[in-house]
C-alpha cells in the first residue's frame, strides 16, 4: 500500500537510511579527510611554533589569515542571506534549496571562525575578548571590530545552527519512522526529540522558524559590515572608505549565491535529487547567480570611480593595486567574478551541470583573489614608503587554507549522507497544494 | 471499571478529510481534541483556535533584553568601571556600541525563539502515549490523525469509537494511557 504522498519523500529520506556510500563519496571523504588531517597540522605548528611560521610582516600585518576569513565568511553571510530571502518570500525554491544553503552557511561560519582565534598569535587566550571579570581587572575594548567580530562570529554560529536543527526535527522524525534497524531508530529518534506532527506543533514550529529566518537577514547585513568596517577604521589608505561594506555585502552575496548554485548541482547529480531541486530551480539560482555577478561588476566600477574622487595617496594606494605588483591578482578577480559568469545569460549555459560548476567555481575563486587584492594589495602603500615591500603565502598558511577547504568538503559531505538534504515535509506540503489547486 | 485511556485515534489519507473530521467532531461537542499531520496545515490550526501570537513577544522582549545588556555593559565596562580613553574619544562612544549591540539583540531574539519553542512545545520528551497506537508512525508520512482525548467531557469510550467510526476513516484505534 504505498501512496504517492509517501513516495513524494522517498528519494530523500533513502539517501541517509541505505548502507551504500558508493564509492565516490568514500573517495571524497578520504581526500577531505586527509585536508582535514592537514589543517590538524598546520593549526598545531603555528600554535607551538607562532605565526612566524607565516609570511606575514610588517606592513603586512594580515595576509592569508584575514584573506580567508573574510573570504569563508562572505559564503556564510551569502548563503544565509539567500536562505533567508527565500523564507521571506515564501518561495517555492525554498523547499529545494534552503537546507542545504543554511547547511553550507553553517559549514562556512566553522571554517571562518578558526581563522581569527588562530590568528590571534596566542589562540588559547582568544577567550579574553568576552567581557568576564579577569583577575587583571581590565575589560574589553569595545570600540575595536575585534570585539564586534567576536560577537558576530559567535551570533552567527549559534543561530545559524539552532535554526537549521529546529527546522530538520520534523525531517529527523520521518527518518526516525522510516529507519529499518533499531539502532538508527534510536539515533534519529533521540534527535527528533519526540515530534509527532500535531497540528498545534507545527503551527508554533512555523511561526517560529520564520521570525528567525527574517532575524538572520539584518545579522547577515550587520556582521558582513563588521568584516569591512575591519579594514575600513584602520588608516591605511586604500581601506579607509565608506563604500567598504558595500562592497563586502555584494561580493559576499554573489560568492555565497555561487557556492549555494554549486552545491546544488552537485547534489543533484550526485544524489539524482532532480524531481526536488528541478531544472526551473536551478534555472533561476542561475539567473540569481548572474544578477548579483553584475551587481558586483558595479561595485568594481565604483571602487575606481571613489578612487578617482579620493585625495592622492588613497588614489595611488588603489592603483596601484590595479597596475602595480599584485594586479594579477585584481584582474583575475575580474575574470573570474564578473566576466566568467556572464555566460549565464545562456539558457544552455544554466541548464548544464558542467557550466554551473564552472561558473559557481569561478566566482569563488575569483571573490578569494579579490579579498587577496583587498587586503595584500592595499597594504602594500602605506603612507611610509619605506616599508613598501611584498607578501607571499608560506606552505603553512597554504595548508591551513586548503585544510579549511577540506574541513568543508568533509561536513559537507557528512550532512549529505546523514540528513535529509532537501526538506521532505516542505516538499510534502507543496505536493499537496498543487494537487489541491 | 478499567482506567480511561489517553484517547481515541482516528486515521485518514488526506488533509482535507482530516478537516472535515474535525470540524464534525467540534460541532460535536468535543473540545479536548488533537489532529496530527506530515506538514504544516495551518487553515487547521485556525480552525482549532491554536493562536501563536506569543512567538514574536518572545523575540521581542528578548531582543530588548540582550540589546540592553549589550550596550549597558560596553558603556559600564568602558566608561564607568575602567574609563578607557582612546585618543580622546569619548568614553561612551555610542556608535562604536551600536554594531554588538544589535548582533546580541538578535542573538537573543533567535535563542530566545528556537530555545523558548522548545519549551512551548514540551520537546524533547522521547516517549508519548499516541506513540503506542498502531500505525501513527506513518504520521511522519503521508496519514493524518485526529485523536479525541480521554479527558474529554464528552469521552466515553464506546460512543466515541462508534462517532469516530461515523466519519469515514481509514482506521479507529484506542490510544492506552
Amino acid at each position: 500500500m504505498t501512496s504517492e504522498a509517501q513516495a513524494v519523500t522517498r528519494t530523500v529520506a533513502e539517501v541517509p537510511l541505505t548502507r551504500r556510500f558508493g564509492v565516490v563519496w568514500w573517495g571524497a571523504l578520504l581526500a577531505s579527510g586527509a585536508l582535514v588531517l592537514l589543517l590538524g597540522y598546520t593549526l598545531v605548528s603555528v600554535t607551538l611554533v607562532g605565526v612566524g611560521v607565516w609570511g606575514i610582516n610588517v606592513p603586512f600585518v594580515w595576509g592569508f589569515d584575514l584573506i580567508n576569513y573574510a573570504w569563508w565568511i562572505g559564503i556564510a553571510n551569502g548563503a544565509s542571506l539567500f536562505a533567508a530571502i527565500l523564507v521571506l518570500r515564501r518561495h517555492d525554491l525554498r523547499t529545494a534549496v534552503n537546507r542545504f544553503a543554511e547547511g553550507v552557511a553553517f559549514f562556512a561560519v566553522i571554517c571562518a571562525g578558526i581563522f581569527p582565534i588562530i590568528h590571534l598569535g596566542r589562540p588559547w587566550l582568544f577567550y579574553w575578548v568576552f567581557p568576564y571579570p579577569a583577575t587583571f581587572q581590565v575589560w574589553p575594548q569595545f570600540r575595536s571590530t575585534l570585539t564586534w567580530d567576536f560577537w558576530a562570529i559567535s551570533t552567527h554560529a549559534i543561530v545559524t545552527s539552532l535554526l537549521w536543527y529546529v527546522g530538520l526535527i520534523p525531517d529527523l522524525a520521518t527518518l526516525r519512522d522510516r529507519a529499518r534497524s533499531r539502532a538508527v531508530k534510536r539515533i534519529y529518534g533521540v534527535f527528533a526529540l519526540g515530534w509527532r506532527g500535531s497540528v498545534r506543533d507545527w503551527a508554533y514550529h512555523q511561526r517560529a522558524y520564520r521570525l528567525v529566518a527574517i532575524l538572520v537577514l539584518p545579522l547577515i547585513l550587520i556582521m558582513q559590515s563588521t568584516v569591512a568596517f575591519e579594514f575600513a577604521v584602520t588608516l591605511v589608505p586604500d581601506w579607509h572608505e565608506t563604500r567598504q561594506p558595500l562592497h563586502f555585502v555584494a561580493t559576499g552575496l554573489a560568492q555565497g549565491l555561487s557556492i549555494v548554485l554549486l552545491v546544488a548541482v552537485l547534489l543533484r547529480w550526485g544524489l539524482r535529487l532532480g524531481p526536488y531541486i528541478d531544472e526551473g530551480d536551478i534555472d533561476l539560482l542561475g539567473k540569481l547567480v548572474l544578477a548579483s555577478a553584475l551587481v558586483s561588476g558595479y561595485l568594481y566600477l565604483d571602487e575606481i570611480v571613489s578612487a578617482l574622487l579620493a585625495d592622492r595617496i588613497a588614489q595611488e594606494a588603489t592603483f596601484n593595486r590595479l597596475t602595480g605588483d599584485y594586479a594579477g591578482l585584481y584582474w583575475t578577480a575580474i575574470v573570474y567574478s564578473i566576466l566568467i559568469p556572464q555566460l549565464l545569460w545562456f539558457e544552455v549555459a544554466r541548464r548544464s551541470t558542467l557550466a554551473c560548476v564552472f561558473v559557481g567555481f569561478s566566482i569563488g575563486v575569483g571573490i578569494w583573489f579579490d579579498r587577496f587584492s583587498i587586503i595584500v594589495g592595499g597594504l602594500q602603500t602605506d603612507y611610509l614608503p619605506s616599508i613598501w615591500r611584498t607578501y607571499s603565502p608560506t606552505l603553512a598558511e597554504t595548508g591551513l587554507f586548503l585544510g579549511t577547504v577540506g574541513l568543508f568538503a568533509a561536513l559537507l559531505l557528512l550532512f549529505v549522507r546523514f540528513l535529509p538534504v532537501v526538506s521532505m515535509f516542505e516538499t510534502r506540503h507543496d505536493e499537496h497544494e498543487e494537487k489541491s489547486s | 471499571m478499567t482506567e480511561r485511556p489517553y484517547g481515541i485515534m482516528a486515521e485518514f489519507d488526506t488533509p482535507d478529510a482530516l478537516m472535515e473530521a474535525v470540524r464534525a467532531t467540534r460541532r460535536a461537542g468535543f473540545t479536548r481534541i488533537d489532529a496530527f499531520s506530515p506538514f504544516p496545515l495551518p487553515d487547521l490550526a485556525e480552525e482549532l483556535g491554536i493562536r501563536t501570537s506569543i512567538i514574536p513577544w518572545i523575540a521581542f522582549v528578548a531582543a530588548l533584553i540582550g540589546a540592553g545588556l549589550q550596550y549597558g555593559s560596553q558603556y559600564w565596562m568602558n566608561a564607568v568601571d575602567y574609563p578607557l580613553n582612546v585618543g580622546g574619544r569619548p568614553l561612551n562612544s555610542w556608535p562604536t556600541f551600536i554594531p554588538s549591540t544589535l548582533i546580541v539583540a538578535i542573538l537573543w531574539a533567535g535563542a530566545a525563539t528556537l530555545l523558548g519553542l522548545l519549551v512551548i512545545l514540551r520537546l524533547p520528551r522521547l516517549h508519548h502515549p499516541v506513540f503506542s497506537a498502531h500505525g501513527f508512525e506513518r504520521v511522519t508520512n503521508d496519514r493524518f490523525f485526529l485523536c479525541v482525548l480521554g479527558e474529554d467531557p464528552l469521552f466515553d469510550n464506546g460512543a466515541t469509537r462508534d462517532f469516530l467510526e461515523g466519519l469515514s476513516p481509514l482506521a479507529v484505534r484506542e490510544v492506552p494511557a
